[in-house]
């Protein structure tokens, strides 16, 4: 009997488990489609479809990658120093990364845009913002170099940047910290935020055809903080949308005291009124510091200049230049659709999707259905700009892009998946996750008026075990789906370098073969280029001696130079004589406190040295670039400081020349 | 044998009871695992008698965002006092072993239930103020939404999907339950020698206690004993049971032993519910007392002398009581 119960009872007991175990649901499984590997594998020898931008976040550099394949095609150096390409270390770019603040060796590169013409992207430029010490930079899409870099003045956190009007009349960036303006006693109590500190809007002309950018006017605006931004298009263009969220105005503890409001702003702004204004001179000349730096292809060197004045705007004073449109809690993304109609407002604490209509908000600013000012700027009513809410989308939504077919994908990034939903009725169509968190997202054209629909890429904030574990640091990991069908499917997974915020595509076909391959020698108009080994020589002035030098397979122009002395400043001038295809050479010299250089045919680049010691330093080509790489090296032999020895220079010979009269001292 | 003491055997399961519980108080009682899309590793909160652990620190960082309290050990008056309380238990169980009454382990099982079943009703209400009690500053605020973990089972909150189940202390403690109720239901079953037979454990355990509506049970001749003279029931037609307001059954020879035990004070007459009597004649199926129909006659000759026959209706009355020569009576008239 005893034993029927026990049995009994175990029964009972292993069914009770098994009911209870059944009730937690099964995680789901990652799955990938069977045909994923075909779409993403491009052979070798072939070329990807796209060419991937993708920000760097806080490595402050631009990578490039080819999509679908996901291949690191090339990491540009923009406002973080590179040692590898001697990017801020060799004289010719050190002014590029000059700032009213001096020289910044970093900064934090958040968001990307190609420059489009027409609404499309036309493949000629590659803009960039610094979030730190705020600045945008241009990168030219040939030579893939950073060639501009402008800093913004009045402003602190350059978040809201840069974003580019429909044919690159203006790249415009938005402060993320409000400060009290530059020409303004900034000497305030932090407490003193609500009466001191202010959001200050730029907006950047880009030159047709060269892409100079000059700042064309500021808008000054209440201390919000600015977080993402678009240009309207079609319809929309001329406006300028920009999410704000802390309109709570809070300067402390912004975790909890900037989401308090139920409903923060989307900034609409009207900067073909602005021009007006600037026409008629309604702008306040204000002095200010900051700088321009720019990179001449043909000299092969960056200029720094600080530019002293900027017209600003004043939103509070000048009427129908800003309109506020209420948009649920803390909004981070401002999206607009390819026809330019929908704005979609991505409130990021917030468990909907509002969509705002551009024909309502006109209409409601043409009936001035406003619900009073924020700070002097009309505030439309919700309803009244509103088209509609996409219910219950996730958690957490984040940034929206589109395909051109009507649909719109948004991250979400607490629930950490993409919901597509449809504009038209705001129904959620499908969703996938994301591995894991998903901060922004990138379709190539997501943001202009045809987007291709076939790629949507997800930029995720967190790693953990997706990839072989690489010690506490890991690399953030983006995901590649296909979206060209009704459901999304995730084709690939692979890590990215530096921290990606936002990434933009462009086909291939439109940079291909536009790409340079070598710099011609005879366009070459650097102040201490050699364009052969004649014009190679070593000049002393004082203390200083340049070293006019020239590299190509496999020697140094001149590789063996005496007479230098300790506490001169050294330049070498290094040119690259190879007018072939992939022929690069660098350069180092044993002692200096520099990096290398790494040359490209056809450029000269200088590296400065100040030897501070007696002996022989050994220099060398530090790219393999022949079958004699090893044997192109050379010698400079440093004399103590108040040495005789006179400065000699020569490539092959036992003896060293003698120098001409006119060059020593 | 005298009847209340403990068998062997139940002893020995009660002091399994006690070494079972001081495991108890080492190891985590309860856990609720967390999980979510950004957490493939799993997150879980451990409870043991006297502290929280596993992922608090992570767990409470995550919740601060939706206004939802930081947990921490020291706020909880609970694992101060829930050592002790199975602690108690555990020495309960080993004194009830020592002295081998049936009361005590009687009573050990009822106060056992009702903490567990207190223990359930406090974990639930804390749950609800934890999920229900929230910073009105919080970043996040969902509107309508509580964060109320489930009791036992699954229940999505947000992008967390939280399973909230026994850990092995909890299971050790179920499982004292359960045999501490086998414990009783055995020596129930010893002291009445009523065949369990298929009947699951499970069932008796929640008939033992708390069973409002229990049935009388068909007495068996030749195997009930009378809970009154402790004589093998004999005569099919005269067997009575008395149904006391906790559900227990007591068997008799007659109901004239009844009117004895209670006489003796053995059976509280407050206690019982109903009682039941054999239909003297048919299939002798037990009939509620106060719906019978008696007939005292000596020419019954009833096992204890009471000389009363039950008839479920009157004209099977009549037939006997003309057949021997008797006189009509009932259970009011008998109790005077």
């Amino acid at each position: 009997m005893k034993i029927a119960q026990i049995k009994i009872l175990i029964i009972a007991t292993v069914f009770a488990w098994s009911i209870l175990g059944s009730c937690k649901p099964k995680s789901a499984d990652s799955a990938v489609s069977g045909d994923a590997a075909e779409k993403v594998y491009v052979a070798p020898g072939k070329y990807d479809e796209f060419y991937n931008f993708v920000s760097g976040g806080f490595s402050g550099q631009m990578s490039v990658y080819g999509i679908p394949s996901a291949r690191l095609l090339r990491v540009i150096p923009v406002f973080s120093v590179d040692p590898e390409k001697g990017y801020g270390y060799s004289e010719e770019t050190k002014p590029m990364l000059n700032t009213s603040h001096g020289f910044v060796p970093w900064d934090d590169l958040h968001h990307v845009q190609l420059s489009k013409t027409n609404g499309e992207v036309d493949g000629k430029w590659l803009f960039g913002n610094a979030n730190n010490t705020p600045r945008v930079a241009r990168i030219d899409l040939t030579t893939f170099r950073t060639k501009e870099i402008i800093e913004l003045p009045n402003s602190g956190g350059n978040h809201s940047s840069p974003f580019i009007t429909e044919n690159t009349e203006y790249v415009v960036a938005g402060t993320r910290f409000s400060i009290p303006p530059d020409d303004a006693d900034g000497d305030v109590p932090i407490s003193s935020y609500k009466q001191n500190f202010k959001g200050t809007l730029s907006f950047i002309s880009v030159g047709k055809e060269e892409g100079n950018m000059d700042i064309a006017f500021q808008i000054q605006c209440p201390g919000v903080n600015f977080d993402l931004s678009r240009a309207g298009k079609g319809v929309s263009h001329g406006w300028f949308f920009f999410s704000c969220y802390n309109t709570e105005l809070a300067n402390t503890l912004l975790e909890v005291n900037a989401s308090q409001r139920d409903k923060d702003f989307i900034m609409a702004i009207n900067w073909k009124k602005a021009e007006e204004y600037m026409k008629a001179g309604k702008g306040r000349k204000q002095s200010v510091k900051y700088a321009h730096n720019i990179y001449d292809d043909k000299t092969h060197s960056a200029t720094s200049t600080i530019r002293t004045e900027v017209t600003v705007l004043d939103s509070k004073v000048l009427k129908d230049l800003c309109y506020f449109i209420p948009c649920p809690k803390s909004p981070h993304g401002c999206d607009v659709d390819p026809s330019g109609q929908y704005i979609v407002g991505s409130g990021k604490l917030a468990a909907l999707i509002p969509v705002f209509s551009f024909d309502k908000i006109r209409k409601a600013i043409a009936n001035k259905a406003f619900d009073g000012e924020f700070e002097g700027i009309p505030v439309i009513k919700y309803e009244e700009a509103l088209f509609g809410e996409v219910k219950k989308p996730g958690l957490g939504p984040l940034h929206t892009e589109f395909d051109g077919k009507g649909n719109a994908y948004t991250s979400m990034f607490v629930s950490s998946e993409i919901v597509k939903w449809s504009i038209k009725d705001l129904k959620v169509l499908d969703r996938v996750p994301t591995y894991y968190s998903v901060g922004h997202l990138s379709i190539p054209g997501g943001d202009t008026k045809s987007p291709n629909s076939k790629y949507l890429i997800a930029y995720n904030k967190i790693t953990k075990d997706r990839y072989l574990p690489t010690g506490p640091e890991l690399s953030q990991s983006a995901q590649l789906y296909d979206i060209s069908g009704d459901k999304m499917k995730m084709i690939l997974d692979f890590p990215t370098i530096g921290e990606p915020h936002y990434a933009q595509a462009c086909a291939a076909d439109l940079i291909k073969s536009k790409s340079l391959k070598l710099f011609k020698i005879e366009e070459n108009m650097h102040p201490y280029v050699a364009k052969g080994e004649k014009e190679t020589k070593v000049v002393r002035k004082g203390n200083r001696v340049d070293v006019y030098m020239t590299e190509i397979r496999s020697h140094l122009t001149p590789d063996n130079i005496e007479g230098i002395k300790v506490g001169d400043e050294v330049y070498f001038h290094v040119t690259n004589l190879e007018q072939d295809w992939d022929v690069p050479h660098g350069f180092a010299v044993k002692g200096a406190s520099n990096a290398e250089l790494l040359i490209m045919p056809g450029e000269t680049q200088t590296l400065k040295w100040i030897p501070e010691r007696v002996g022989i330093s050994p220099m060398y080509c530090t790219d393999f670039c022949s079958a004699l790489h090893q044997e192109m090296s050379g010698y400079v032999r440093v004399s103590p400081a108040g040495s005789s020895v006179p400065i000699s220079f020569g490539t092959g010979k036992t003896n060293p020349e003698e120098p001409t009269p006119a060059t020593t001292k | 044998m005298n009847a209340s003491r403990l068998s062997s055997l139940v002893r020995l399961l009660v002091i399994l009871c006690a070494i079972l519980l001081l495991i108890v108080l080492v190891v985590p009682l309860w856990r609720i695992d967390l999980d979510a899309p950004q957490y493939p590793e799993g997150l879980r909160l451990l409870i043991y008698p006297h502290k929280l652990a596993g992922n608090v620190d992570i767990i409470n960082g995550l919740n601060h965002y939706i206004g939802m309290k930081t947990l921490h050990s020291d706020d909880f008056i609970e694992f101060k006092l829930l050592p002790y309380i199975i602690g108690f238990f555990a020495a309960f169980c080993l004194l009830v072993s020592a002295i081998g009454k049936r009361i005590l382990l009687n009573i050990l099982l009822i106060v056992f239930f009702c903490f567990g079943v207190i223990s359930m009703i406090d974990f639930w209400k804390w749950e609800y103020d934890y999920g229900h009690n929230l910073n009105p500053e919080a970043a996040i605020i969902v509107p309508g939404m509580a964060y109320q973990p489930p009791l036992i089972g699954f229940k999505q909150l947000l992008n967390f999907g939280a399973y909230s189940i026994p850990d092995i202390g909890g299971w050790l403690f179920i499982a004292v339950g359960i045999i501490l109720s086998l414990c009783v239901f055995l020596e129930y079953r010893r002291h009445k020698k009523i065949k369990a037979g298929a009947i699951p454990l499970l069932l008796l355990t929640v008939s033992v206690f708390g069973s409002c509506n229990v049935e009388p049970e068909q007495i068996k001749v030749g195997k009930d004993v009378c809970q009154y003279c402790n004589m093998t029931i004999s005569d099919v037609r005269f067997g009575a049971e008395a149904i006391t307001k906790k559900g227990k059954i007591y068997m008799y020879d007659e109901l004239h032993c009844i009117l004895s035990d209670i006489h003796q004070k053995s059976i509280d007459v407050n206690e019982i519910k109903d009682i039941y009597v054999s239909d003297f004649c048919g299939k002798h199926d037990l009939i509620a007392v106060n719906n019978a129909f008696c007939l005292y006659s000596e020419a019954l000759k009833s096992p204890m002398g009471g000389n009363v026959a039950a008839f479920s209706n009157e004209d099977s009355l009549h037939a006997y009581s003309e057949l021997l020569d008797g006189n009509r009576t009932s259970w009011k008239e008998m109790s005077k």
